[in-house]
């Protein structure tokens, strides 16, 4: 530790800090605009001045490391001079028009003007203006009013790994600019008006709409993701107006969906009150008229249970005990991604936090769109580039990350069991081999030399797998997961403390479901076709839309036209379409909660905002329906849920006690019996069926939110796209094509792309092309039906 | 010209190959290669600066910050003279804005503009680095320091009669 003083106060930091952190750390204040804890230091701004005893002048603090001993003074009649001429000069172009910019309150040139400014500028000539450029949809441009603290410059490189602002011309012409007009490609675009000191990058969304002070601000969790990000939410009344990042979280950022999707909350396609259909169209009724068409539907029928991972965990425990008390034996399915329910060796979470993986020695990136499916992991990732360690990955499709990836293996999703095999060879070559390698590598007979780039990086001390949505939702995923795991166990990679198997959950609170619906679990699948061959009376839907969601949307809409369906939830998505009830579920915006993401961490929402309609906590929804249905209810408050929450999981109890917020870590379920060996493959169709996650589309909220719709469009692809050797080796080209699978022949638009891995049909539009998500293999054919 | 029409020859790339070997790392050779873009194309379009960053390996940003921070490069094509005059605090001092204004009305165009013949383009610039010659003007690549009205008026004149000959 080196040892300072700090206006006479003696204060100890780490060695190499900066005199800036010092103070931050010590909470005396020093102002600064250029500086961001998160960012690399640029020392341009000059505001961050101190005084250092014995230095013939101001230091500027943000750039100069603490020495032992040394006297730093933040206060002084030179310091407050300085500043003044600092406000001065920076304000000298400034267009001083804080009553109609919507930074004014959260300002820190207001305050620091205000703070250490002269009340008077001396400067009279004529001011110069800038012209504004185009960043997207989210962020809006007001140069003028840029101090040039290069803050975006340096987020859009380092943070975004877009490094597409930069700083344009010098001296007197110097402005900041984006380098094409209209495009902002980053998924992380709407931090840029938090990073920026100044009016000059606003949040256009809520541009011209409210002023800080008007907003109140609810704390609460994201759920868009498995992330689970810290979000405060901010509204005007009962009106959400944006959300933003909170201050101390594991990551100062958020991402685009889980900040636009706000718009969604006032969308149209909420479920506000309980419907029920008459006529043929759902109609408004109130709750008892809802509940008697339940009843009607439900009391003593054979139901399938299907919900959604978004609840908050006590959402979720109510479900269960709502299926306790009804429909005891009824199945339910949760996950609308999984196509092989065995159990996994390692069940869905990750071991390790994202600063772990940020740390570890290596990281290999085994089938998955990380950018698109977890942002700020994606993140944390370019950072560790940036320190230099290397990120590798093995997938169907180069998937764009903005980062340098340093060993990239393009594969199709069939080529799975011979990567395996052919790592697990190799490490057995050096020793390292575990009981079950045997009867792994007996069972399959391909070889694939990806596997060098698994086997290379299992060699190192720490090793950090993230093992995402190709293996999660392959037909053989508990197959291959058990392999994964053998070749962990072999490399030292499986024990606690250093166990980096990482799976990476389809949504939050995953380790919860797990535990929870352990046994009642089916696949989604299974439970449409039980609909659709008449086994069952009527299907139960919390929450999610397996038709413009998920693997089965096919199988969905059969099952779905065939028996009634009653919908509880805060959205409708396409149900609205199937269902012959609606009731009403309060969006995660409105509820007191508790959510888990995919690390274990838990988090607890307090402070909701006021519903909107008639629409109730889910657990209360749930109650209120045991109860109508005769049966008796279990709970009647959410402290007695909560106990019956503990019975599945006593590591929760903690994080409802205030007194201590950071309760341990949840951990994901090992299954140390799962020996699933590697199937041989029954089809003959050629291709491998992949599907894109887009974070502007997926999801019933991000559909119904208009900005996140706007944002899709601007990212979208074609409808289907393979490699062009795919469709050279059959002689055809891009275009009208008929797609031959399971489901018959249909006919798509079919593009090409040499980022796909050859001998891969990558579903890029969902929608369009959505129901070909059912399969797992296809074949092209010829031109146009 | 697009990014596919405006290309370093063959020899250029091969010059710029062994350039970057000389430095830490290609970002470094950027000023250079630039400066032979500018003597290849006589400008250096969008679409050069974007073939350039993809030779050198580089965002297209980082390449249109040196580009746009220097004065010598010129995003738009030039007459064959370009008179640079830099009316920064020292040349300002020196009268550099009266004879920008002057040099205007010899050559009858307003700042920034080519001369219909194609011979001359004016310009502004920042601090030519030779304030103790205030005022300068940069002719190509030549500095003219305290320059008058006089001395630049029968410098255009002689290009004039010369027929741009150099
Ligand atoms: S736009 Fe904002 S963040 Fe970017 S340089 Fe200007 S003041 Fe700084
Ligand atoms: S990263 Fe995930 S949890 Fe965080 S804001 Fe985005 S969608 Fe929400
Ligand atoms: S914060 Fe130190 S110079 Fe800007
Ligand atoms: S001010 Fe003109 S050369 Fe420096």
């Amino acid at each position: 530790m080196t040892q300072l003083f700090i206006n006479d106060q003696e204060v100890d930091v780490t060695p190499g800090t900066s005199i800036l952190e010092a103070c931050r750390q010590n909470d005396v204040d020093v102002p600064y605009f250029c500086y961001h804890p998160e960012l690399s230091v640029a020392a341009n701004c000059r505001m961050c001045l101190v005084e250092v005893e014995g230095w013939g002048k101001p230091a500027a603090s943000c750039c100069t490391p603490v020495s032992e001993g040394m006297k730093v003074k933040t206060q002084s009649e030179t310091l407050a001079k300085d500043r003044e001429m600092m406000m001065e000069y920076l304000l000298i172009h400034h267009p001083l028009d804080c009553p109609v910019c919507d930074q004014g309150g959260s300002c820190k040139l207001q305050d620091y003007t205000v703070e250490h400014g002269a009340s008077k500028g001396r400067y009279s000539e004529p001011k110069r203006a800038v012209i504004n450029y185009e960043l997207g949809p989210f962020v809006n441009t007001c140069m003028t009013r840029c101090i040039h603290c290069t803050r975006c410059v340096r987020f859009a490189d380092e943070v975004a790994g877009t490094g597409d602002i930069g700083v344009l011309n010098r001296s007197d012409h110097m402005t900041i600019a984006g380098i094409v007009e209209g495009a902002l490609s980053s998924e992380l675009s709407g931090n840029l008006p938090d990073i920026c000191p100044v009016g000059a990058l606003l949040d256009k969304p809520s541009h011209d709409v409210s002023r800080p002070w008007e907003m109140t601000s609810h704390s609460s969790t994201c759920i868009q993701c498995p992330n689970g990000c810290d979000i405060s939410i901010e509204s005007r009344g009962d009106q959400v107006m944006r959300i933003v990042p909170v201050d101390g979280s594991p990551e100062p950022w958020i991402c685009d969906r889980g900040r636009y999707v706000y718009d969604a909350f006032r969308s149209d396609n909420r479920i506000l009150s309980p419907m029920v259909r008459q006529d043929g169209a759902l109609q408004s009724v109130d709750w008892s008229d809802a509940f008697d068409r339940t009843i009607d539907l439900l009391k003593d029928k054979k139901v399938g249970i299907l919900f959604s991972s978004q609840w908050s965990v006590e959402g979720h425990v109510a479900i269960s005990l709502m299926r306790d008390a009804l429909f005891p034996d009824a199945k339910v399915a949760f996950d609308l991604h999984r196509r092989d329910m065995r159990p996994f060796a390692f069940e869905e979470g990750l071991a390790m936090t994202t600063s772990q993986i940020e740390a570890a020695d290596q990281v290999v990136i085994l089938g998955s769109d990380l950018r698109q499916r977890l942002p700020l992991l994606m993140q944390r990732l370019r950072k560790r580039g940036r320190a230099g360690k290397p990120v590798s990955r093995i997938g169907a499709m180069n998937y764009r990350t903005n980062m340098e990836i340093g060993r990239d293996a393009l594969i199709r999703p069939r080529d799975w069991h011979g990567v395996i095999a052919r790592a697990m060879e190799q490490v057995s070559e050096l020793g390292k081999t575990a009981a079950g390698f045997d009867a792994w590598l007996g069972a399959v007979s391909d070889r694939h030399e990806a596997g060098k780039i698994l086997a290379d990086a299992l060699i190192s001390d720490s090793c950090a797998l993230l093992v995402g949505e190709e293996i999660r939702s392959h037909e053989d995923a508990a197959s291959l997961i058990h392999g994964v795991d053998l070749l962990m166990r072999a490399c030292g990679h499986a024990e606690a403390g250093n166990d980096g198997r990482n799976l990476i959950p389809e949504g939050v609170n995953a380790q919860v479901l797990s535990a929870v619906f352990a046994d009642a679990r089916v696949s989604a699948g299974d439970i449409f076709a039980a609909a659709s061959a008449g086994e069952l009376d009527a299907l139960i839907l919390i929450g999610s839309d397996p038709v413009g969601d998920g693997l089965f949307p096919s199988a969905a809409k059969a099952a779905l036209q065939k028996v009634p369906l009653v919908q509880i939830g805060s959205i409708s998505g396409e149900m609205a379409d199937y269902a012959d009830v609606q009731l009403p579920a309060a969006a995660y915006s409105e509820i007191e909660g508790t959510f888990v993401n995919m690390e274990g961490r838990v988090r607890v929402a307090t402070n909701p905002i006021k519903s909107l309609g008639q629409e109730r906590p889910l657990w209360k929804v749930m109650m209120r329906l045991i109860q109508v249905m005769g049966a008796e209810v279990p709970v009647v408050s959410l402290d007695e849920l909560r106990s019956a929450v503990c019975q599945h999981l006593s590591a929760l109890s903690d994080a409802w006690c205030v007194s201590n917020q950071d309760s341990a870590l949840i951990a994901p379920n090992r299954n140390r019996d799962a020996a699933a060996l590697p199937k041989a493959r029954t089809d003959s169709f050629e291709l491998d069926v992949v599907s894109r996650y887009s974070m502007y589309r997926e999801g019933m909220w991000a559909r119904a939110s208009a900005l996140l719709t706007e944002a899709g469009e601007l990212n979208a692809l074609d409808d289907v796209l393979v490699h062009p050797d795919t469709l050279a080796a059959k002689g055809l080209s891009a275009g009208e094509l008929v797609v031959k699978s399971f489901l018959g022949e249909q006919c798509f638009n079919i593009g090409v792309r040499e980022d796909v891995t050859p001998g891969v049909l990558f579903i890029a539009k969902r929608g369009v092309a959505g129901d070909l998500s059912d399969v797992t293999a296809a074949s092209i054919d010829g031109g146009a039906v | 010209m697009s990014a596919d029409t405006v290309r370093f020859s063959e020899e250029r790339l091969a010059e710029i190959a062994e350039l970057v070997k000389r430095y830490p790392g290609p970002q470094s050779a950027l000023m250079p290669v630039l400066y032979m873009a500018q003597e290849d194309f006589g400008y250096i379009s969008m679409d050069a600066q974007k073939m350039i960053a993809e030779v050198l390996g580089l965002r297209l940003m980082q390449v249109r910050e040196v580009v746009t921070f220097y004065t010598m490069f010129k995003e738009q094509p030039t007459g064959k003279y370009l008179l640079e005059v830099c009316t920064n605090a020292g040349c300002m001092l020196n009268g550099a804005y009266e004879l920008a204004d002057h040099m205007c009305g010899t050559l009858g165009i307003r700042m920034g503009e080519t001369t219909p013949d194609g011979l001359f383009t004016i310009a502004e610039v920042e601090c030519a680095g030779a304030c103790g010659g205030a005022p300068v003007v940069q002719v190509n690549n030549i500095y003219h320091e305290k320059a008058t009205p006089a001395s630049m008026d029968a410098l255009i004149t002689q290009v004039r009669a010369d027929g741009g000959v150099e």
